[in-house]
């Protein structure tokens, strides 16, 4: 029951226990080039760690800023809004696709892009204009490790983010809980017609499982999928989650064929605001708090 | 007798579609339980008149385009739909029927463009112009519902999309209210044009001097066939495939008589699109398939045989 605490508390420890270790490594700023493989299997080298990088992630800027690298960042997208400091960084726009102009005019010295065709076209286009980009994969929590790595060696705070990536990682090593009938289920609505719902390959399956509660949809391999209302009514879950800023439960709550459900019906919502819920990040472990602290206060 | 195969076809159809779901209802509990009457009732009823309206709507506009790739949707009724949706959720527009009823002034707004090229220089709905101009306006509502698409920042905005491929999650009694109120205006429109539709087969000239009102009989089908076709936009996104084979599938059993074309695609477009329909909610269970994909994996094969046997004999 009380699992997720254990193993929070045993991140922290982790935490404390690498950063007094790594103190002393940082000491010696090496003037040396530095290069990591990203995730579409490119080399990306960099001369002397990059010290102007525009982040075109919410994930990434949060990432930036965890492993101390926030004072490098000179450019985020409209979206970036965690740390609050990230917002005094000029935004270069949606990011969706990058507006290459607006990246280029910041003058970065690395790019960092989430790995996507749209991005893998704009990091071209950057890279044709002699600015390096790395591009990294960040759907799963076991993404979040590998990528904190690989930004601290870009900006030569490998320390930092090498103690963050253990704390991330053993996060994601945690055993999965097993599908038996748990105390507490939940389904996570994405959109109602037609009805959308998140499936055991997207982070917030994992979040829920880190909670101590379970997915009634873990049977789904796929990050997301369409399923009917009746299968929704059918597997029963306690809770009904959406990623919502508001605690106005949504339009479709009312309707006669969504209240068969019966979460639906009894007003079960767990409202999970975006900016902690809604992208993987180093607050990881808060998100997964929070979503405890939610399943334990709604009646 | 087909009246009476096509009958129990459909009667046999939607007890499947009431029997079968993801949810175990045992027999004895059907009457009471919730699962049957707020879920798959409506949304079996709802599919059937979805795919008769497409049905008929096909019909009545093949014949008059005279063109079997004739599809209700062609005529830019989808392009305006979608618009109407983006619309909807860009801004946000409040109320649960937003979104169907946005998509359906869409449509209606696309039709009437349409319509209005089709008279445009004493045309008179020439075929030629209506299906220029249906891909015409169809492009450019297209291209606004691209820009909107692009520029605004709502992420719900690619779930219109899904919304508009089709599907009947949002069935319930008020759907089918909605369709068993709208659609027999349009249906006794056609049916009445059953007789000089059979006339205008022969060419606009002749249908004239055998005494048909050729100008009021094209504007009356193309407007209730379009208005049909815009309701099932608005209660169940652009389902493809139907309206286009439904009609010659009737065709080619029971032949070219509108009198007999109009009842028959009306059953036979219904009892595709609950089959459709209920193997799209069983057959990749828990998960759920667009309804438009099974349509035209069922549809393609007996319309693949129908045009085999057609063209050999």
């Amino acid at each position: 029951m009380r699992r997720w605490a254990h193993r929070t508390h045993l991140a922290g420890l982790l935490l404390s226990a690498v950063l007094l270790a790594c103190r002393q490594a940082e000491r010696s700023p090496s003037h040396q080039g530095v290069v990591v493989t990203d995730d579409a299997g490119r080399r990306v080298g960099l001369a002397a760690p990059a010290q102007r990088v525009v982040s075109l992630l919410p994930s990434f800027t949060e990432l930036l800023f965890a492993i101390g690298a926030g004072d490098r960042l000179v450019g985020r997208t409209a979206w970036c809004d965690y740390p609050p400091e990230a917002l005094r960084v000029p935004s270069v726009g949606d990011g969706m696709p990058p507006n290459v102009e607006a990246v280029a005019a910041r003058h970065p010295d690395l790019a960092v892009l989430y790995r996507s065709g749209p991005n893998v076209t704009a990091a071209e286009q950057l890279e044709r204009l002699g600015i390096k980009t790395v591009l990294l994969d960040l759907n799963r929590l076991e993404e979040l490790g590998p990528a904190a790595r690989r930004l601290g060696v870009l900006t030569g705070r490998v320390a930092s983010a090498d103690s963050l990536a253990r704390a991330m990682d053993s996060l994601a090593a945690a055993p999965p809980q097993p599908l038996t009938p748990g105390p507490q289920s939940l389904v996570f609505i994405v959109w109602d017609n037609p009805p959308i719902v998140i499936g055991a390959g997207s982070y917030l399956d994992r979040l829920a499982s880190l909670a101590g509660a379970r997915n009634v949809f873990h049977d789904i391999a796929a990050p997301s999928a369409q399923v009917s209302i009746e299968t929704i009514a059918a597997r029963d879950p306690d809770f009904v989650a959406v990623l919502s800023d508001s605690v106005v439960p949504p339009r479709y709550a009312g309707r006669p064929e969504w209240r068969v459900v019966r979460a639906v019906r009894a007003g079960r919502f767990l409202f999970l605001p975006g900016q902690l819920f809604g992208r993987p990040g180093p607050r990881v472990a808060e998100a997964v708090r929070e979503l405890r602290h939610r399943l334990d206060a709604t009646p | 007798m087909k009246y009476v195969l096509l009958a129990a076809v459909a009667v046999v159809t939607l007890a499947g579609a009431v029997l079968l779901g993801a949810a175990e209802v045992p027999l004895r509990d059907m009457v009471a339980s919730p699962i049957v009457w707020q879920l798959r009732l409506p949304r079996a009823v709802l599919a059937f008149l979805v795919g008769g309206a497409l049905g008929v709507s096909g019909v009545g506009l093949q014949a008059l385009v005279r063109n079997p790739l004739a599809d209700p949707f062609l005529l830019g009724l989808s392009g305006g739909a979608g618009l109407g949706a983006v619309v909807a959720i860009a801004f946000d527009l409040p109320g649960p029927w937003a979104l169907p009823l946005a998509a359906f002034v869409g449509a209606v707004g696309a039709m009437a463009l349409v319509y209005r090229l089709g008279l445009m220089g004493g045309a008179e709905l020439d075929p030629r112009i209506l299906l220029l101009g249906g891909v015409a306006v169809g492009a450019f509502a297209g291209a606004i519902t691209t820009a909107i698409v692009s520029l605004a920042q709502a992420t719900e905005l690619r779930n219109a999309f899904l919304w508009l491929w089709g599907g009947f999650s949002g069935a319930s009694w008020t759907t089918v209210l909605v369709m068993v109120v709208y659609a027999p205006l349009p249906l006794a429109v056609l049916a009445a044009a059953a007789r000089p539709l059979d006339l205008l087969a022969l060419g606009e000239e002749p249908a004239q001097y055998l005494g048909a009102d050729v100008r009021r009989l094209k504007r009356l089908v193309y407007l209730a066939a379009s208005l049909l076709t815009a309701a099932a936009v608005a209660v169940a996104g652009v389902i493809g495939f139907v309206g286009l084979v439904v009609p010659h599938v009737c065709r080619l059993v029971w032949g070219r008589l509108h009198r007999t074309l109009f009842p028959t695609a009306f059953l036979a477009g219904g009892i595709l699109l609950v089959a459709a329909d209920t193997l799209a909610r069983t057959v990749v269970a828990p998960r759920e398939l667009p309804v438009g994909i099974v349509t035209a994996l069922l549809g393609v094969p007996v319309f693949a045989f129908l045009l085999r046997r057609w063209t050999v004999s």
